[in-house]
């Protein structure tokens, strides 16, 4: 019979490689992540609060909405607001003169349909070390388990679920860097188309 | 990408928009000479936390930026 006032905590730690994105392109990503094609459920982004602290860091708390796609009959008798899950997020950007950390912090709300286990996730992005056109993302994932004592079957599906969303992660994370490339490319196409004018005009006129 | 409140989708692109162009082209190159989007956001949240009281949506009382929080230069 389970009992509140006792917390279990599993920590995993998965270590991820972006290969040839610098951390800004990354960062720029990671601020911009919704909506892409690989995280479906969420269907609403909102900022709560935003502000940078004594020591430089820019905090932002952010609302998503998460639709999880229930039978339209369930939907029917339950309301449509009910279907709803929300997460809270909460990340930190930090600047040093010379390298770069974004940490990301994720408290989610309600990431299960019970409230006895709860899933927080840190995901911090740093600059490669030895390689500025790199990034290193580590993963963590604490599950809190109130007053339950967990199997080793348990621990294990829910380990190996999270390194299957590790993965998609950066999956996400990849499309949307492809996206913010694409969109830098016409940016830069339409100015070189503008500036390209001016410049033949002078080859004429020699 | 929409806002909690449906309403609010037109004021939260408005306020995205600005706050990329100042992430990128102003913080990540560690230029703090303040910050362009402070009415945008306001309009933007006076929206939001209606949207979030009508739906009643439980939001966290964590205490933003915990001990390190300072009032933002305006």
């Amino acid at each position: 019979f389970p009992h509140w006032g006792s917390s279990y905590h599993l920590y995993t730690t998965i270590l991820l490689f972006f290969p040839s994105h610098p951390w800004e392109t990354v960062t720029k990503a990671a601020m911009q992540k919704y909506p892409n094609p690989m995280n479906p459920s969420v269907i609403g982004v909102d900022v709560l609060d935003r502000g940078i602290d004594k020591q430089g860091r820019l905090h932002s708390k952010r609302l998503l909405s998460t639709e999880w796609g229930l039978p339209s009959i369930v939907k029917s008798i339950i309301g449509n607001s009910r279907t709803y899950t929300y997460v809270q997020e909460h990340t930190a950007v930090v600047l040093y003169k010379t390298f770069y950390i974004l940490t990301l912090l994720l408290f989610p709300l309600q990431i299960t349909f019970t409230n006895m286990v709860s899933v927080d996730e840190k995901l911090t992005y740093k600059p490669h070390p030895e390689d500025k056109d790199k990034t290193i993302l580590t993963q963590e994932a604490i599950i809190s388990v109130k007053g339950v004592s967990l199997s080793s079957y348990l621990e294990g599906v829910m380990a190996s679920t999270i390194s299957v969303n590790a993965g998609k992660g950066r999956e996400a994370m990849e499309w949307v860097i492809r996206r913010l490339n694409a969109e830098i490319e016409e940016l830069a196409a339409t100015a070189r188309g503008t500036i390209r004018t001016p410049m033949a005009a002078a080859v004429t006129e020699k | 990408m929409n806002s909690v409140g449906e309403a609010c989708t037109d004021l939260k692109r408005e306020y995205d928009q600005c706050f990329n162009r100042w992430f990128a082209e102003k913080f990540l190159k560690g230029d703090r000479s303040g910050d362009p989007c402070t009415e945008t956001f306001r309009k933007y949240q006076r929206c939001v936390q209606k949207a979030i009281k009508e739906k009643d949506i439980p939001i966290d009382g964590v205490e933003f930026m915990g001990p390190n929080k300072d009032k933002p230069e305006s």
